[in-house]
């Protein structure tokens, strides 16, 4: 590994705006276009910071557990490690494949059936063709869907397509793993060996985020938590 | 800049061929005939146009067999539309994963133009066929096709991820989309030859870059003329310089585009 780290996070900031358009007119575009070196740190009407001044770093097969109310910008952060947004000012560094599992089986595609859906979900995730056929039958047997992988995913129960979702990831050969909120669902026997794969994982050297609002569930299996609140980190 | 973009897209390779497979089975997936379509498709617009502008409308088209002459222009103008029209809504039809996860965006634009130029690979299958029945002889000027169909393709690309942006940012573009494109499709000689049309009008055509790809396609295709080498020099430079222009701007801007979608 090149880093120490995973995950590096410094003087982040993020930026968000309330209204339902980011932008105003063709008009206004034009205008911040040129202003945008200057605005970086002031506020506009409607605008807040999700994320103020957040650093931290995560070691190489930690697990960290994600803690704060509501709007406390948990899910921002989640999206600035997964690399979906950029930080308005601050720098990002991330060590290794990321696995997204903010909320599972985003990549379905409702007519496709579950088979085809694993193919998707896997390549998503960064697996080639060739280690997703390997892997298939294994991902198969974890959902425990065998008897309807040849159905449309349309046709799943949430269930479903919650432990399709978690055995793809759970597979792939990501090096840090997001989990938002999803140790909550599934039913006790679903819920016992996801539990128990997680550890499996942690036991490869894989960095582990976990979110959640239940702290005591939380610190159960975590090493560290990040208590974030409006936007800082608390201690 | 090939390098750059090689060097972008290497490593998803393997999630590309998944997102055109994918394409692929959606769209024939509760159809009965299924592939048949990719056949249907262009033949029945084709008889559609001999009977509308050739029959009813009676609009000249020399001394070329009225399907060929149809065929011949519908083919590039169905790749390149259709692509266009579905790119336009590709972004943030893919919402879900685009707030999800990180890949090179432009993936999913590219995945959509791949599946339509697997249709219109068929299409010039049929066209050959066409050509071969009307006795109409093949020779080294049928080449020129390849390269044609290269600028083809490279605006297509321009102008889908052109538009596919912009559309993320002002849903507009959707809107505008269908008025759009058919104004497109009459500025576009695919129904009528560029030949009949007075000169001040052709230089307004000429402005499309479909105008120069069907009228070579004609030429090297059914009259067995060469191209002319200027013209084609400068739509291929003109069409590679827009697509970079195009691309770089897109690169620079997909960082933000879960911000905005």
């Amino acid at each position: 590994m090149l880093s120490d780290y995973a995950i590096q996070f410094d003087h982040v900031r993020k930026k968000f705006s309330k209204s339902q358009n980011q932008f105003g007119t063709l008009r206004d575009d034009i205008v911040t276009l040129f202003r945008r070196k200057r605005s970086q740190d002031l506020l506009h009407k409607n605008e807040f910071f999700a994320l103020k001044d957040v650093s931290f770093e995560i070691k190489h097969g930690a697990c960290i557990g994600l803690y704060g109310p509501n709007g406390s910008g948990k899910s921002t952060l989640l999206k600035l490690i997964a690399n979906v947004i950029s930080p308005t000012s601050g720098s990002i560094e991330i060590n290794g494949q990321i696995a997204p599992l903010i909320e599972l089986g985003a990549g379905f595609h409702p007519d496709l059936n579950g088979f085809e859906n694993i193919y998707m979900n896997g390549a998503i995730l960064g697996m080639t063709i060739g280690e997703i056929k390997k892997k298939m039958d294994q991902i198969i047997e974890y959902s425990g869907l065998q008897d309807f992988i040849a159905t449309p995913v349309k046709k799943y129960s949430s269930g479903m397509k919650l432990r399709l979702g978690f055995s793809v990831a759970i597979h792939s050969e990501a090096d840090i793993f997001l989990f938002d909120e999803i140790l909550a669902v599934g039913d006790e026997e679903f819920k016992e060996k996801s539990f128990n794969s997680i550890k499996n994982i942690l036991k490869n050297n894989k960095t582990l985020i976990v979110v959640s609002h239940d702290l005591d569930n939380l610190s159960q299996f975590v090493d560290n938590i990040i208590y974030l609140k409006k936007g800082i980190i608390q201690n | 800049m090939n390098t750059s973009i090689y060097k972008r897209l290497i490593q998803y390779k393997d999630l590309f061929a998944i997102l055109i497979w994918r394409e692929l089975l959606i769209r024939y997936k509760q159809t009965t005939i299924g592939v048949l379509w990719a056949i249907l498709q262009p033949l029945s617009m084709m008889l559609l146009f001999v009977l509308v502008f050739g029959m009813v409308l009676q609009i000249e088209t020399g001394k070329c067999p009225k399907p060929l002459f149809y065929f011949s222009g519908l083919v590039p103008w169905t790749f390149l539309s259709a692509s266009v029209a579905s790119s336009i809504r590709a972004l943030t039809d893919h919402r879900e994963l685009i707030t999800k996860i990180y890949f090179p965006r432009e993936l999913i634009i590219f995945s959509k133009i791949a599946v339509f130029f697997a249709d219109f690979l068929i299409s010039i299958i049929l066209l050959f066929i066409m050509i071969y029945f009307y006795h109409i002889k093949f020779s080294y000027n049928t080449l020129w096709i390849i390269p044609l169909s290269f600028i083809l393709i490279i605006n297509t690309a321009t102008i889908s991820l052109l538009l596919g942006t912009l559309n993320v940012y002002y849903r507009d573009v959707k809107l505008a989309s269908e008025f759009l494109l058919r104004f497109w499709f009459f500025g576009t000689p695919v129904f009528y030859s560029v030949d009949t049309i007075s000169i001040k009008y052709k230089i307004l055509l000429f402005l499309n870059p479909l105008t120069f790809i069907i009228e070579n396609f004609r030429r090297v295709l059914i009259q067995d003329r060469t191209i002319i080498l200027w013209q084609f020099g400068f739509a291929m430079t003109v069409s590679i310089i827009f697509f970079i222009i195009v691309y770089k701007v897109f690169t620079e801007l997909e960082r933000s585009f879960a911000d905005v979608i």
